[in-house]
């Protein structure tokens, strides 16, 4: 239990309830997601103020309305810079960036890649439905092979994306995998994330019960495996973790891929930083200062 | 081929495809959504290619691609994504490239909400992109006209080489009718200037950069060129009770079908109500308008969006006659009875001025 409790009382599940209730579908992954990151965010005892939820678009990005943080609810697959731009300005406060494999694989895809080469220090949940939940159905970049969507009719062709891989090798300094299933063991991944500085993507698989009939609950139950669970495999190990990153199938590890911690964060990189966040500086420069660079340009 | 009866979005893909359509690639939105779905199913049985692309960004790009190499192709989308598309948009006028883009549009700004507006006037019409340059913009108000300017859409984008959009609302997108497709389909067929992989094609090339001052002048104005004449051939209204209008309705899309149940019972209460709708906003039929004011006492425009066809009616009547102004945003949309209340408002207004004139 975290001993930090500077306010007139810890905070509870119930201090994290969003202002608006979730309107997912009944039995919709997401809902798991969500108490799992309030749970975390618990333990962690992180007050409200000090947290920013940013999304994009889809029934996931949804997700800020439902949580008591700062919330900002972005652009279809603009989260990542938003939250680069936050962090910037701010990087004392927690970042949470939350949304959906088309927001984040898809039309983010390219955002995806540069969040995570640039080490920014923010925690990122993809709900990995394996479909595009809100626009009804249609097919995602992490849907399988052969899959019937609204979009593929006769199957899709092409194939998946690999999240965890992509963002080994893209640099990401904390890579994991959890199940909207098993709470307790996601709740953990996405504390330790939080507590990671640097980039730490958690990619969860969160069925969608109304679009994906493939990749359901009862299809994930018998196939995922703890990484934990075995007490040979070390998370500071990146070939390990690439080898594992590709499984698929009867078995699907899930669980702390990778984890390095001798990077700085972009903000700890960033000269211009070093002396704290932008945001509360003051907002006039010392006229010595100004002087000088005047006449340094004349 | 018979009537059928086929959601507005779906006859879109249906005409696309015998008009010769055998790319499409886009990215799925409320209201279009449709649209990218029905062309996954379709296009493959005819030979062409469906991809969903990774965004709007990524779909646009595509179409530049296949539309160098002279296949006829075609994405759709709704206003944030079309806002993603101007830049490819921009470049596909520059290069000269045909491709049609439809727009089934929803309410702004930024997300806003997937209701229909007409709100994405300003940046189909006007062009949202950079440079000088036009995108011919057809507005169909009907099922049947989905089908049919579509066809009309990939025919110009060929006449043209230039991007044309369908543009219309939500509920045009969504609404079933009976709709009577063309009886022959066009094949497809490689225009000179592609890039088509083969000997003779090898000399061509397609650019949108003009790196001498000069070069790029002469090319803006060989496009203005262009739509000049898209002006003067091109332009296209339907006029409903306008020989004896005093009060002439303006309105495209869902707007215009309100407009028309209105002037209707408006006649039959003895005011001589009309209605002018356009069907090319660009170009915009301007010649209708002037036609109409000999007559005309004050026109009406009614839209869902917050100005934005007023100005282009403003400009076309250039202050020959008082332009009034009826607007819902939102999603919101003018019911018939607020829309007859107003015109009733503005017939008598009409009406009294005459008596002073008499007087
Ligand atoms: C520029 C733009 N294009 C398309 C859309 C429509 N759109 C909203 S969410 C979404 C995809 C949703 O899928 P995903 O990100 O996987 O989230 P999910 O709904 O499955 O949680 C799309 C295509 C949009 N809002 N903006
Ligand atoms: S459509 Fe799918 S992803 Fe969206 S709320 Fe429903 S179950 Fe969840």
């Amino acid at each position: 239990m975290a001993t930090i409790t500077e306010g007139p009382r810890p905070m509870a599940m119930a201090d994290y309830k969003g202002r608006v209730d979730p309107d997912w579908c009944p039995g919709c992954g997401d809902y798991g997601v969500l108490a799992a990151v309030q749970k975390a965010l618990v333990e962690l005892q992180i007050p409200n103020h000090q947290v920013v939820t940013i999304s994009g678009i889809g029934c996931s990005s949804n997700f800020p309305g439902f949580i008591e943080t700062y919330g900002m609810h972005t652009l279809h697959g603009r989260a990542l810079p938003v939250a680069t731009g936050v962090k910037m300005a701010n990087h004392e406060l927690t970042v949470l960036v939350t949304g959906g494999d088309g927001d984040g694989f898809g039309i983010g895809g390219n955002h995806f890649a540069h969040a995570m080469r640039r080490n920014v220090d923010l925690t990122y949940i993809v709900m990995d439905n394996q479909i595009y939940g809100l626009t009804t159905g249609q097919t995602s970049p992490t849907s399988q092979i052969g899959m019937k969507t609204k979009s593929t009719p006769f199957g899709n062709v092409e194939g998946p994306i690999h999240p965890i891989a992509s963002a080994l090798a893209c640099g990401a300094t904390f890579v994991a995998r959890g199940f909207s299933a098993d709470q307790k063991h996601l709740s953990g991944l996405i504390r330790q994330a939080i507590e990671h500085k640097g980039f730490s993507f958690i990619d969860v698989f969160s069925p969608c019960v109304t679009y994906n009939k493939d990749n359901t609950f009862q299809w994930f139950r018998p196939r995922v495996k703890k990484l934990e669970d075995d007490p040979a495999y070390d998370s500071g190990d990146w070939l390990a973790a690439m080898e594992k990153s590709i499984l698929w199938g009867e078995e699907i590890p899930i669980g702390k891929f990778f984890e390095r911690t001798d990077l700085p964060s972009l903000d700890e990189a960033e000269p211009v930083l070093k002396d704290g966040p932008m945001v509360g500086r003051p907002d006039h420069i010392d006229p010595a200062i100004a002087r000088a660079f005047i006449e340094e340009l004349m | 081929m018979s009537r059928q009866l086929i959601k507005g979005n779906e006859a879109i893909v249906k005409a696309a495809v015998l008009a010769g359509c055998r790319g499409f690639y886009g990215y799925p939105i409320t209201p279009a959504s449709e649209i990218t779905e029905a062309a996954a199913a379709y296009l493959p049985r005819v030979g062409g290619t469906f991809l969903q692309a990774e965004s709007e960004v990524a779909a646009i790009n595509m179409l530049y691609g296949a539309a160098s190499a002279g296949v006829r192709v075609m994405t759709a989308s709704s206003g944030p994504g079309i806002s993603l598309m101007q830049e490819g948009i921009s470049y596909m006028a520059g290069a000269e490239l045909p491709c049609v883009v439809a727009d089934i549009t929803r309410a702004g700004p930024g997300l806003g909400n997937i209701t229909s507006e007409q709100s994405d006037y300003h940046q189909v019409v006007k062009g949202g992109g950079h440079g000088n340059y036009r995108t011919l913009v057809l507005a169909p108000h009907s099922v049947q006209e989905m089908a049919d300017l579509t066809a009309l859409a990939f025919e110009l984008a060929d006449r043209y080489r230039n991007p044309v959009v369908l543009m219309t609302d939500g509920f045009i997108g969504q609404m079933m009718e009976p709709v009577e497709f063309p009886q022959a389909a066009v094949g497809p067929r490689l225009p000179k200037w592609a890039v088509a992989g083969t000997e003779e094609t090898r000399g061509n090339l397609i650019s949108s950069i003009y790196l001498n001052s000069d070069e790029l002048e002469a090319h803006v104005r060989q496009l203005e060129a262009k739509y000049e004449i898209a002006r003067q051939r091109e332009t296209r209204a339907e006029e409903l009770y306008m020989e004896d209008a005093d009060v002439v309705l303006v309105g495209y899309g869902i707007v215009a079908r309100i407009l028309k149940a209105v002037a209707a019972e408006a006649r039959a209460e003895g005011l001589r109500v009309g209605v002018l709708r356009p069907i090319t906003l660009f170009p915009f039929p301007t010649l209708h308008f002037k036609k109409a004011a000999k007559r005309a006492k004050v026109f009406i425009v009614v839209e869902m969006s917050n100005g934005q066809l007023l100005e282009d009616v403003r400009l076309a009547l250039n202050g020959a006659r008082p332009v009034e102004f009826l607007s819902r945003v939102g999603g919101n949309v003018p019911s018939h009875e607020e829309v007859l209340a107003f015109v009733q408002a503005q017939a008598r207004c009409c009406a009294e001025s005459e008596q002073v004139a008499h007087v």
